[in-house]
């Protein structure tokens, strides 16, 4: 019976990753129309070209990548990183030469400096010090079980007596 | 031992209050503002044709010499009809403004408008609202644009006299945006025409800003 509950949930685990997962692709496919406006010669190009306008954000609607966006500005984008790729210019290249216009924001991947790098530093410090408070409040617990446990078994045994 | 205690407990409550005061900070930054990267950068080479005569180029020895407020604007965007009046009572007062047109609908990539009815809705849209430019630039491919890091219309840049772009706006021009971010960049530039254009603020204050109401 339990057995047969557990095929059940998985059965339905299953089927809704696998109705998540077609969906994902047909907006992909939705999204990705834009493409067949822009030839690529070498299918790899074209890969790449679909790759760079998934990294690159949209300034004007900024929650969604250049691919994603109907904006103008993405639009021109997009023309411009297939430009860029026709004249030989590699995926750092045409990444660079957005971020000397729009600045770091226009890239997902966020640069480490002396600001950002508290995005990687702070949970790690949080976790270390979460540490060290834990084991300080274990030891603490340790050293008061041996030397007040005694006087405290002591102070009982003194009770039981008592009665 | 018992003051060390209370301090322990007190953390929790600093760091909610640090925690509030972050997140209640959000709520009033605007995400669109962002650092203009050509600020204090001369402005991009280009060389594009007059909107209406496409025979006559533009590079960038139109900034030599003289103060210039660059209007990016297109006739498809509701915001620069918006600011026309605005903008042409400035270029009364003196001040240069060029045009930086762009239109997507003329481009056969994505639009079917032929140059000649926007043309046409240039002057309409100017007859109706005011026309503040000296000359519109024709900014073909949308480059220039790019390069300045347009995101949208209208934008607006201020050029000095030696062609380096000293402020960058996004969003329209009213007289509480150019007491904010302009009056005081041109007030070094030009300080006789800062001069003329914040006494014509001043002079639009009570119709702008009704007693009571405050400034935003």
């Amino acid at each position: 019976m339990n057995n047969l509950v557990k095929q059940a949930i998985t059965c339905l685990l299953l089927i809704t990753a696998g109705v998540i997962m077609a969906s994902d692709e047909n907006a992909a496919q939705v999204t990705r129309e834009y493409a067949e406006n822009y030839v690529f010669a070498d299918p790899n190009k074209r890969k790449e070209f679909l790759e760079l306008t998934e990294v690159l954000r949209c300034p004007k609607c900024q929650n969604q990548n250049i691919a994603d966006s109907d904006a103008p500005i993405a639009h021109d984008m997009r023309r411009k990183v297939y430009e860029l790729m026709q004249e030989g210019s590699d995926k750092p290249e045409v990444i660079d030469w957005m971020k000397q216009r729009y600045g770091d924001f226009v890239y997902y991947q966020p640069p480490v400096n002396a600001v950002t790098i508290w995005l990687w530093l702070l949970p790690v410090l949080f976790a270390g010090i979460m540490l060290v408070f834990f084991i300080r409040r274990r030891k603490g617990e340790d050293t008061m079980s041996q030397s007040e446990l005694d006087s405290q078994i002591a102070k009982a045994d003194k009770l039981l007596k008592e009665d | 031992m018992k003051s060390s205690r209370f301090i322990t407990l007190l953390i929790p409550l600093v760091l909610f209050l640090l925690l509030t005061v972050f997140l209640f900070k959000g709520l009033f930054s605007d995400p669109t503002e962002r650092e203009s990267e050509v600020l204090s950068k001369t402005f991009p080479a280009f060389e594009l044709p007059d909107l209406n005569d496409e025979t006559r180029m533009y590079t960038n020895s139109i900034f030599e010499g003289e103060v210039t407020l660059v209007n990016v604007w297109g006739v498809w965007c509701q915001t620069c009809a918006v600011e026309l009046p605005y903008l042409t009572s400035l270029s009364d007062k003196g001040l240069r403004i060029v045009g930086l047109y762009y239109d997507q609908d003329i481009d056969p990539d994505f639009g079917t408008k032929t140059l000649n009815r926007v043309r046409r809705e240039v002057v309409q849209t100017t007859n109706r609202f005011g026309n503040p430019y000296e000359f519109n630039i024709f900014d073909v491919y949308r480059n220039t644009s790019l390069d300045l890091g347009v995101t949208g219309a209208p934008e607006t840049f201020l050029v000095d006299q030696n062609g380096v772009i000293r402020v960058h706006h996004l969003g329209d021009i009213n007289p509480r945006v150019w007491r904010n971010k302009f009056e005081t960049v041109l007030s070094g530039l030009s300080p006789e025409l800062a001069k003329k254009i914040s006494d014509f603020n001043e002079s639009l204050e009570p119709i702008n800003q009704p007693k009571g109401q405050s400034s935003e």
